[in-house]
């Protein structure tokens, strides 16, 4: 009998079991009808362009190119602070863009990232974003009433416990109160690139296209193949296979961007890495720029701190690729830089 | 307290050691867990200890706690396979309920015996191969290498499937940070052979039906090592024969079929385990546990002069033929040891129970099928296409009981030298195909780049002429971690390949 019983139930859960399945591929079928991929795919959201949720961009009219939204009358278009507290150097290219009410509402679920890419160094190596810019986003996110700030990055050398830890990430977040998320395998599916032309479709985090704001928080460092690792640059954090990138990188990364479109890039150019990187690792290599980058084109920010290297935009393939993609002006002179003692 | 009550006690001890084994199992990662040692289990475990030290010819403190056991089968024969071995509790656990009874024709005891004498005198003569067999580091070595990237696998795919149903996400994703970040699971750990040691083990359980405990009855070497040390334990079974009424109950209820109704359902307390299954099942109360000072008598299945000289004989032999293996005279150009192993003499001080692999969080460490020779099966070997040596981790030479991998400081690990890196150029993008691609450089950890980059202006196979920057990798800097091969984007074999040094 008891034989019996137990015989019953594993059939009957196999049966649950292949119902779960055959209901889950179903559903993450309907969720996307158009692209014919094994993967579950994200249908293309509102929010993958940030930018029209902002009423900034409402008010300069959501281009349909995807360009950045223009900020209001008496606010800059990208701000350039320096000085020694990176918390201020935060605080005041913030405010001088906007404010960050103007890209968080109350309530809004945020996304930060910041570049976390090796478990190897401390942040004074500058292989990783200095952890006092991410934490003073943090607070300001919350500040303007956000619901939730989750801060994640896929390093590439080592464990995102070990790297987060160790960049000093973790804690300055967890002070300021937000979240360390460790990106899950779970979470990737395959988004289609509407504006792609080498790349028509990627494995990406969701919620790096589902998140209301997406801040990205590159570090400027040198890159043996891009030259540098700027904001652009950054965004390889959030798909899953790095390595394909690599081929035609440029044109590939702006493509990328054009997909992620990050409400908010912030540089941190509080020391900047000149050789060797990304990874890091000698103090020699590091510079002290006490600088720190902000807009909300992407490309400008990039553009920007490529000064910094004695570069100029060009210098650095994905910038004009981005630029021809209509995602932003690499063409400084057209708009208002403001620049900002701290 | 009656039997039963005293039965029911060993089965919650047994549960408890078992519990505590797959904890300090999942304990052993990164960032070592300090309050209890991750090994205790090796510590306990008098076989690895005195053959680790015959073998390495030195007295290992870490192993030490092996004496506490001993002691224990002084006081109480084998109770260590009856209440705390996790290996004895997994058989108990899965053991059928119809099994055979009594020994098949012929001494089976003994073969144990006769592996225990082999690995002692193949200990002696600086070998530890067959260490493979402690039950300890079978359990040990299925656990992380088979069973746990499994679970880890089926839960990935489960996950990645239910997430797509919308309400599931919230709960998944708490599901999903409470069992990795509770380091049930981590890493995406993928090892070879994960299917031979799970088919070893399963083979071990199967076994419960041929004959209940099977392996602790007739191969276990470390059941054999307590078992001849319990020939004069002073807490033994003993049928008091006035109250025995030959219902044969306790004979039939022995797991290990030592209760003899041919010697008035007497046991052997080299076999006995103290389970008190028989004790339990006693319609009259005729079986107690009692203390006794005269050593135990010989059995038949126990060591001979003969059995001794003929393990000897096979020690020198099997010793004399793997040093005579080719592996013992050149390395295999794959041979890449953890960090500092290969200069520490890896092979007479490696106990083979894999808690360096458990603890590598890119399972770059594996266990070695050829690469070592036969001699040095399932030892620790770092597979770069399948994980690189972390640049912020020494965490294998913190995780290794007997020291054959050095506890190196992580300054000192970053400049231990594992390997070599080459290029193939005949695969390497930029050489091949004068496309750029730079990836194993954008890698390389250490601080000045063991790969350069040189600019260089090549004709491309299709006639076309381009820059293309070329990688180099620079000898003297290289510590051949590893990562460059692991991340080379080819297809199938990496166009940069770590070599021995
Ligand atoms: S081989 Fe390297 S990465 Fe693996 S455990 Fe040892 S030190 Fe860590
Ligand atoms: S093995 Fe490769 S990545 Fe590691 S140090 Fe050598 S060249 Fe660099």
């Amino acid at each position: 009998m008891n034989e019996i019983d137990r015989r019953e139930f594993i059939r009957r859960m196999i049966l649950l079991a292949l119902g779960a399945t055959a209901a889950s591929s179903g559903l993450a079928r309907c969720g996307s009808p158009s692209v014919p991929t094994a993967a579950p795919t994200i249908p293309p959201l509102a929010t993958a362009t940030p930018m029209s949720t902002l009423p900034a961009a409402t008010a300069a009219g959501p281009t349909p190119t995807g360009q950045p939204p223009a900020p209001a009358t008496g606010d800059a278009y990208l701000a350039v602070a320096r000085g020694d507290s990176p918390t201020a150097l935060v605080q005041a290219a913030i405010r001088a863009i906007g404010g960050i009410e103007r890209f968080v509402k109350p309530g809004a679920d945020v996304i930060i990232k910041p570049n976390i890419c090796v478990a190897y160094h401390g942040p004074e190596y500058a292989a990783t974003t200095n952890p006092e810019v991410v934490g003073a986003l943090v607070a300001l996110c919350l500040g303007a009433g956000a619901r939730r700030v989750r801060v994640m990055d896929n390093p590439f050398g080592g464990s995102p416990e070990a790297a987060y830890a160790r960049s000093g990430v973790a804690d300055a977040v967890k002070a300021a109160g937000g979240q360390m998320e460790i990106m899950s395998e779970m979470k990737y599916a395959t988004a289609p690139i509407p504006q792609g032309k080498d790349l028509k479709q990627i494995r990406i985090y969701r919620d790096a296209l589902d998140a209301d704001v997406f801040i990205n928080v590159p570090i400027a460092k040198d890159h043996g193949l891009a030259r540098l690792t700027l904001g652009m640059k950054n965004l390889l954090g959030v798909i899953w296979d790095r390595p394909a990138m690599h081929r035609n990188m440029g044109q590939r990364i702006a493509e990328l961007t054009s997909l992620v479109r990050p409400t908010l890039t912030v540089v941190d150019a509080v020391r900047i890495l000149m050789a060797n990187g990304p990874t890091g690792g000698n103090l020699a290599d590091v510079k002290q720029t006490n600088t720190i980058i902000a807009s909300a084109d992407i490309v400008a920010a990039d553009a920007y701190a490529t000064s910094l290297f004695g570069l100029t935009p060009t210098d650095v393939s994905y910038i004009p690729a981005a630029a021809k993609m209509g995602l932003g002006t690499m063409d400084l002179a057209g708009v208002r830089v403001e620049e900002i003692g701290v | 307290m009656t039997a039963k009550t005293w039965r029911r006690a060993r089965q919650a001890v047994q549960i408890l050691a078992a519990v505590l084994f797959v904890y300090l199992l999942l304990g052993t990662r990164q960032g070592l867990p300090t309050f209890l040692p991750h090994d205790l289990f090796f510590r306990l475990d008098p076989l690895v200890g005195v053959a680790a030290m015959l073998a390495g010819r030195r007295w290992i403190a870490a192993l030490a706690l092996g004496l506490a056991t001993l002691a224990l089968a002084v006081l109480a024969g084998r109770a260590w396979c009856g209440w705390l071995c996790p290996l004895g509790a997994a058989l108990d656990w899965t053991r059928p309920r119809l099994s055979r009874e009594g020994d098949p024709r012929g001494n089976w005891r003994s073969a144990k015996h006769g592996l225990l004498l082999v690995i002692l005198f193949a200990a002696l003569l600086g070998n530890l191969t067959l260490l493979v067999l402690d039950p300890l580091t079978i359990l040990f070595r299925t656990m992380a290498a088979a069973v746990l990237p499994a679970v880890n696998a089926l839960l990935t795919a489960a996950e990645s499937a239910l997430y797509a149903i919308g309400p599931l996400q919230r709960p998944l994703e708490w599901v999903d940070r409470v069992l990795r970040g509770a380091g049930l699971v981590g890493g995406e750990p993928a090892f070879q052979q994960g299917v031979v040691l799970a088919l070893v083990f399963a083979g071990v359980l199967a076994l419960n039906a041929v004959r209940p405990r099977f392996w602790c009855r007739y191969l276990c070497p470390l059941g054999a090592l307590l078992g001849l040390v319990s020939k004069v334990s002073f807490l033994r079974h003993h049928a008091d024969a006035d109250a025995c009424v030959a219902c044969g109950k306790c004979a039939r209820a022995c797991p290990t079929g030592t209760v003899d109704p041919a010697r008035g359902y007497a046991a052997d307390p080299s076999e006995c385990t103290l389970c008190l299954d028989c004790a339990a099942v006693c319609p009259t109360n005729a079986v107690a546990f009692r203390w006794h000072l005269v050593p135990a008598g010989w059995r038949e299945y126990d060591p001979s002069r003969r059995q001794a000289l003929l393990s000897l004989g096979v020690a020198v032999a099997g010793v004399g033929l793997l040093r005579a293996a080719p592996a013992a005279r050149r390395d295999h150009p794959r041979l890449i040891r953890p960090p500092g192993a290969r200069e520490n003499g890896l092979l007479d001080k490696c106990i083979r129970c894999g808690e360096c692999m458990k603890v590598c969080p890119t399972s770059g460490l594996q266990p070695s099928l050829d690469v070592a020779g036969l001699e040095g099966l399932w030892t620790p070997v770092l597979v770069p296409r399948l994980g690189y040596c972390d640049y912020s981790c020494h965490s294998c030479g913190q995780a290794c009981p007997t020291g054959a991998i050095p506890p190196l400081s992580l300054d000192d690990k970053r400049r231990a030298v594992i390997g070599v890196a080459y290029i193939d150029e005949n695969r390497c993008i930029p050489w091949a195909d004068g496309a750029d691609c730079i990836v194993c450089e954008e890698m390389c950890p250490v601080p000045d780049k063991a790969i350069q980059l040189d600019v260089q202006t090549v004709a491309r196979p299709d006639g076309t002429v381009a820059e293309v920057r070329r990688p180099r990798v620079i000898r003297e800097r290289c510590i051949g971690c590893g990562i460059c091969e692991y991340k080379c984007p080819l297809n199938g074999e990496a166009a940069i390949r770590v070599y021995a040094p």
